[in-house]
């Protein structure tokens, strides 16, 4: 039905492509950079994807790390914490508010002080409802 | 029988025979199925190596695997159910070629190869294999996936690693919560030229339209159902955003953004699962452009080319009763 030649290509097509896509998969996945470029928030208002570069970089905002990671700040820690590790998606207090109102205070404070980027009001400007 | 058919063409309706019939020996075209798989596999090649330059290697990865499993799993159901070997025609390298180029380059290896398995042996090696799936098997690999593992087909957060010079969020998305003005970062040249998140293959407007017209030329694809598909995006995104254009995007957004473009020339295109006739050609093409544009506006989907493609695949027999009337009656 069909030709050696077809037949050949095939077979070859297959070999060569799964050697180099095995390969490929092992030896070369994504790495996530050390400093994060963006980060999505799975939370159940609905998803919210924050652009952690635009807002650390000069031509973006130009925030420095402290401005956000009050750890760095009060000797807590030498490096920036992912927020969750102390901020709880369930629980909170008046020292350790929980990660949403710690979210909500920071990224929709800092909003409102410079009259940028959606406020608080308006969950759909972050939110993916 | 073709210079029959020529002649046949340039007579004038009254000198025209109604009924032409010749006799064996017969000749052939010398056109094979195979030539028809590569060459469609090469025009589908500047989009993707756009997506190779933007994702790197996690891009090349996908697709190669994605390829040799769909054609490792035709070979396989070929042998299971004891048939002709028909990994030759170069159809199954296609349809894993196609399937890869509309998944983020992220997309892990089980679910490459669960979506080569859907495509080539649920989509169709039992309907009978080619020429006999009702459906086009890439698009039913992708909307079975999609409504299987929402998560993989979240371009955002499957790219979220990726460190490119354009903006980077999914048009689509963002256009459907945000609303328009969170198109702004966005120029359509841009998205024309594919600087924009999606699939490895799906998002360079400009090589998906060379490779698109390609085929036409070569008449590996009918232009009808691509440029009625076309015309249908931009004919209901235009009118719905005349109604309300803070929350619906232009047509411009439509065309160039998600799967419209694969979707029109390389998905919808599809032989087996695509009308005949001419008119039927316009109305599957025009019906599946505006499907898609109500998915998009007022759907659950983000993004709804597959499932409009699935539809119209659906009406597409149906289409074809829209015929010629047949010369002479029976008495």
């Amino acid at each position: 039905m069909f030709s050696k030649k077809e037949s050949m290509l095939a077979y070859g097509l297959a070999v060569c492509l799964l050697v180099t896509g095995v390969v490929s998969y092992a030896a070369f996945p994504l790495k996530a950079p050390e400093e994060p470029l963006r980060i999505m928030f799975n939370v159940e208002a609905g998803k919210v994807l924050f652009d952690h570069k635009i807002h650390t970089v000069e031509e973006g905002y130009g925030l420095s790390c402290e401005d956000c990671h009050h750890e760095l700040l009060d000797g807590e820690s030498d490096e920036a914490q992912a927020c969750g590790e102390c901020h709880d998606p369930e629980e909170g207090d008046e020292e350790v508010p929980k990660r949403a109102d710690a979210f909500h205070q920071q990224c929709a404070g800092c909003h409102e002080d410079y009259e940028a980027g959606p406020v608080e009001e308006e969950c759909t400007l972050c939110h993916i409802l | 029988m073709l210079e029959k058919r020529d002649l046949l063409e340039q007579q004038t309706p009254l000198e025209q025979k109604k009924l032409i019939v010749s006799h064996a020996p017969f000749y052939h075209s010398g056109r094979r199925v195979t030539e028809r798989s590569y060459h469609t596999m090469l025009a589908a090649l500047p989009a993707l190596l756009l997506g190779f330059y933007h994702y790197g290697m996690p891009a090349i990865s996908v697709v190669c695997l994605s390829i040799s499993t769909a054609i490792f799993w035709e070979l396989a159901f070929n042998l299971v159910a004891k048939r002709t070997i028909t990994i030759g025609d170069g159809n199954a390298a296609l349809l894993g070629l196609l399937f890869a180029m509309l998944l983020p380059a992220t997309t892990p290896w089980w679910a490459v190869i669960t979506g080569t398995f859907i495509a080539v042996v649920v989509g169709k090696q039992i309907f009978g294999g080619i020429g006999s799936n009702a459906f086009n098997p890439v698009a039913l690999a992708i909307a079975i996936m999609m409504v299987s593992y929402k998560e993989l087909f979240d371009f955002d957060t499957a790219l979220l690693n990726y460190d490119l010079e354009f903006a980077t969020i999914y048009p689509l998305k963002a256009a459907k919560y945000f609303g328009t003005a969170s198109l702004d970062s966005f120029n359509l040249v841009d998205l024309f030229l594919g600087r924009q998140l999606g699939g490895i293959g799906a998002t360079f407007g400009l090589g998906l339209m060379l490779g698109g017209i390609y085929l036409m030329l070569r008449g590996f694809i009918r232009w009808e159902i691509s440029l009625t598909f076309l015309a249908g995006v931009y004919l209901a995104a235009f009118v719905f955003n005349l109604f309300d254009p803070v929350r619906f995007a232009g047509p411009g957004i439509h065309l160039l953004t998600g799967y419209t473009l694969i979707g029109a020339f390389f998905l919808a295109t599809e032989d087996s699962s695509s009308p005949v006739n001419i008119i039927p050609m316009l109305v599957y093409g025009a019906a599946g452009g505006i499907m898609v544009v109500l998915i998009r506006n007022i759907g659950a989907y983000v993004d709804g080319v597959v499932l409009a493609i699935l539809v119209i695949n659906l009406l597409s027999p149906l289409l074809d009763k829209i015929r010629p009337e047949a010369l002479g009656k029976v008495m």
